[in-house]
């Protein structure tokens, strides 16, 4: 390359840099440049975001169900051929059950708090190369979602909706590390934060270190001034370590979420809280144990014949 | 560079920035998934001069930044793929570079995908950036490698036809 093409180079090489500087300064300084691009484009793609969520609905699944690949061979080839048309309406019917599982959940959890909900099928899943945890629902604006309100999954607290579209939402899931939520003890009433680490677990910071934490003790959603970002009494999850080492300023504890992060499907956002607190009434339902039935022997011992 | 390369090359991006977004984003794959998107910017990259290859990066980042998934400040990614797309290009441009194969041009990919994911780390907490925990960004690193490993092989060829065909064909008319 010669001196001319070399300074062109770098002088082009600058100007990118402080272009992309520019841009990273005006948005950390709350200047809203390039919002409507962004709009504009997601826009664009949300209508292909639906058809290939229809399209592929079928073979989503098809990554976790990989390990029956070593069933191949000739005959269940020939099967297969066969059955293609049959498996694929069974797989239809399949997902479509689940939805509806799923949503049956979030309307007995909606119902039993009284929460207004809006339903919305999943039409998009989050890149991980930003390390962030999010979806994307086939609900917006025109159907009353806004900024900051509550998303439940069948099981719990799901996330928040972080961007309104007219006709789709972006949900910020509550395994994204950015993610903070207030909760309650159920039975101590501690209260404390929990914070998203990327996956199911996530870290709960008490703010009083004068109680104990034990292993299984439920978290629900403390509550937000006029119920947004988040509504009071949905089922967070349930302390499965706790972080005992002296000389921490605040007591911590890992946490389950109810929520399987990787099976969503249909979720709920919460349009309008409560009127009431709904408290504990949506505390999850411990197992039953099933009885074992025993079964008792009594042995009478038969006289031994004396000789 | 003519504007109808920058012509054909804008609907490419944005063919591809779509497929990102609208198909390969349905899967929540094992692992974090790949990036079809940064696959295609390092691979035209190395096979551009350094300032087309800056471009290249600049535009692709560009894309990422819209992309409503995205986390971070608008800008961090247009940087991060500015810096990426430059500095393959200045390892694997020229004849006596070491990405001379096409195996080393795959493992190059593979490595600029990696450190494009540790540029993100490093940045995201000068940033205000929340980046989960250490488990889940090792595991995040070593799936995205290799999910990159097993595509980018399969998609090379698309690519790099794609790119004589627009850059070749234009400098010959």
């Amino acid at each position: 390359m010669s001196k001319g093409g070399q300074s062109r180079t770098r002088l082009l090489l600058v100007i990118l840099i402080v272009t992309s500087l520019f841009l990273v300064t005006l948005d950390l300084r709350g200047v809203k440049l390039l919002d409507n691009l962004k709009q504009g484009m997601h826009n664009v793609v949300s209508p292909f975001q639906r058809t290939a969520n229809s399209a592929l609905s079928p073979v989503k699944g098809f990554f976790s169900d990989i390990s029956l690949l070593g069933r191949s061979g000739s005959q269940i080839e020939k099967l297969e051929k066969e059955n293609a048309a049959l498996k694929l309406e069974l797989l239809e019917r399949q997902d479509a059950d689940v939805q509806i599982d799923q949503l049956k959940s979030i309307l007995d959890l909606a119902g039993t708090a009284g929460y207004k909900i809006v339903n919305a099928k999943v039409i998009s899943q989050g890149s991980y190369q930003s390390f962030a945890q999010t979806v994307t629902i086939g609900s917006g604006s025109n159907s009353g979602i806004a900024q900051n309100m509550t998303v439940l999954s069948e099981y719990g607290i799901a996330g928040i909706v972080k961007e309104v579209y007219p006709n789709s939402a972006l949900i910020q899931l509550a395994s994204d590390p950015a993610f903070r939520i207030g909760v309650r003890i159920v039975n101590s009433q501690q209260i404390g934060f929990l914070t998203g680490r990327g996956e199911r677990s996530a870290v709960l910071q008490l703010l009083d270190n004068s109680t104990d934490i034990n292993v299984g003790d439920i978290l629900m959603s403390r509550g937000s001034i006029a119920n947004r970002p988040f509504v009071p009494g949905v089922p967070v999850g349930y302390v499965t370590t706790v972080d005992n080492s002296a000389g921490t300023i605040a007591q911590s504890a890992t946490v389950r979420y109810y929520t399987d992060f990787s099976k969503l499907s249909v979720l709920a956002v919460v349009v309008g809280g409560p009127s009431t607190n709904p408290g504990d009434a949506l505390v999850p339902q411990k197992p039953r144990p099933i009885p074992t039935p025993t079964v008792t022997v009594f042995v009478t011992p038969t006289p031994t014949p004396s000789n | 560079m003519s504007t109808r390369q920058i012509g054909i090359s804008s609907l490419i991006f944005l063919a591809i920035y779509v497929v990102q977004e609208s198909i390969i984003s349905q899967f929540r794959l094992p692992g974090g998934g790949f990036s079809i998107l940064i696959i295609f910017v390092l691979s035209w990259a190395i096979m551009s001069e350094r300032d087309i290859a800056a471009v290249i990066g600049f535009s692709g980042g560009l894309l990422m930044d819209l992309s409503q998934n995205t986390s971070g400040p608008f800008g961090q990614w247009t940087l991060i793929m500015l810096l990426a797309g430059y500095g393959i290009s200045y390892l694997g441009y020229g004849d006596d570079n070491f990405f001379g194969g096409a195996l080393g041009v795959v493992f190059s990919i593979v490595l600029g995908n990696l450190l494009i994911e540790l540029l993100f780390l490093i940045s995201a907490p000068l940033l205000g950036v929340s980046i989960g925990s250490f488990g889940q960004i090792i595991s995040t690193l070593f799936g995205t490698s290799v999910w990159t490993l097993f595509l980018t092989p399969i998609v090379l060829p698309i690519f790099a036809r794609l790119y004589k065909t627009i850059f070749q064909a234009g400098s010959l008319a």
